[in-house]
């Protein structure tokens, strides 16, 4: 591999640019957050700590998130009601996370994060979405008005829609959040099969309020990462300015590409990078 | 109570602070970033000094730097990595300032459940924002 100390310090951030704005254009087409893959991509790809690469991870999906947001509120794709209980319990959860993760050593949250990439790479290959299903919502459910309405121009119809098996879907934000905490991920890959295959929302309110919760939940866990000093903007302002180009780019793309073909290049990648960053914190390949 | 029409308003307040907040942290990031790199304003570590320290953990790097951690970068805002900080701690605080504009909202419009909710949201997010269960303060 090349000696990374010979490269001159500002091919480093133009690369970052680079990768973030491809991460970008892929994360749209594939629908997962961009974190998760940032996170183990740059973690193996490039010099800097793994402390230094998570909290710019969850800053590359929080600007990714916030900046999506508007356009998903406005199209009724995010439901501001289903978003605020679930992101009360995430971010609570995610602001412990990344305290857990500060506190451990570089080598398990290496290894562990790749373990946990393998698994989510797995997780998209088995998992398949549902479309929207008549529930009858649970009592917590209706007591938080977890329903809504949304019009898909795609299938011309209007969807009356409402959630169930809402403890449990509490339960596994606060999962997700912890997770997401420790890792520096924006936790997309996990949000979406919550919010649709759990509590039954349909696919596209579930993608559209999963950025939204992003956008929430790591508001909390940027200010660890902010707090203790693991932010450098070497690496978080070009991966923040790559992010955003490439969203958009990918948005306009989503049209045109075969969703099959982006996902299988996702798997691959993410297998790639979560093995990498397993062999990286056991010391098979620094 | 006509929840579609107050979803709806309540939907719009969100959207329009969330776009122009977003907006501006991300002018000020990256005006802040072309002060940083192009050396106009001296930085506190300067870019071609990073990549020694880049690869050492958080601890390490502020033993070995004297960065600042918790509120300290406040006081050093006149050297450009650490303005870099304050633009990206400005996109951390665009939810919980999104989420305060909701809160009158939901008192005009009797919404006691969903007001206890942002409430506690925007007293979370400011918990996380203080450092104080950081180690930050």
């Amino acid at each position: 591999m090349m000696d990374a100390a010979a490269i001159p310090w500002w091919i480093w951030p133009i690369a970052l640019f680079f990768v973030s704005f491809a991460i970008g254009i892929v994360a749209v087409l594939a629908g997962v957050g961009g974190g998760v893959l940032f996170v183990p991509i740059v973690g193996s790809l490039f010099p800097f700590h793994v402390d230094f690469v998570r909290g710019a991870g969850l800053l590359f999906a929080l600007a990714g998130t916030l900046s999506a947001g508007p356009p998903l509120l406005r199209g009724g794709m995010a439901s501001l009601r289903l978003v605020m209980p679930l992101a009360l319990v995430g971010s609570v959860a995610s602001f412990a996370g990344a305290l857990v993760g500060l506190a451990l050593a570089s080598e398990v949250v290496n290894t562990a994060l790749g373990l946990l990439i393998v698994g989510i790479a797995l997780l998209i290959w088995r998992s398949r979405a549902v479309d929207a299903q008549n529930v009858d919502a649970d009592q917590l459910g209706a007591l938080l008005r977890l329903q809504g309405e949304f019009h898909d121009p795609a299938a011309g119809v209007r969807i009356d829609w409402r959630t169930h098996r809402t403890v449990l879907g509490l339960a596994s934000f606060a999962a997700i959040g912890f997770i997401g905490g420790i890792f520096g991920l924006g936790a997309g890959f996990a949000n979406v099969p919550a919010l649709n295959l759990l509590m039954s929302a349909p696919l596209k309110v579930a993608v559209g309020s999963s950025g939204l919760l992003i956008s929430v939940i790591n508001s909390s866990a940027a200010w660890v990462y902010i707090h203790r000093g693991a932010l450098l903007p070497l690496i978080v302002v070009p991966s923040i300015l790559g992010v955003m180009l490439g969203s958009r780019i990918g948005a306009r793309l989503l049209r045109s590409t075969p969703a099959a073909v982006v996902r299988q290049l996702v798997i691959i990648v993410m297998l790639v990078a979560g093995l990498r960053a397993v062999a990286r914190g056991t010391g098979l390949w620094i | 109570m006509d929840l579609t029409k107050n979803e709806r308003e309540l939907r719009e307040l969100y959207a329009r602070w969330l776009d122009r907040a977003t907006k501006l942290g991300f002018a000020v990031s990256l005006a802040a970033f072309l002060l940083y790199v192009s050396g106009l304003v001296p930085a506190f570590v300067p870019p071609a000094d990073l990549p020694r320290y880049w690869g050492l953990s958080v601890d390490r790097f502020i033993a070995a730097t004297g960065a600042p951690r918790g509120w300290g970068w406040l006081g050093l805002l006149r050297y450009s990595d650490v303005l870099n900080l304050a633009a990206v701690a400005l996109l951390a605080l665009v939810t919980p300032a999104c989420y305060a504009r909701l809160l009158p909202q939901l008192f005009a419009q009797r919404d006691w459940l969903q007001l206890a909710l942002a409430c506690a949201q925007v007293l979370v997010l400011l918990v996380a924002a203080s450092g104080v269960l950081a180690g930050g303060g």
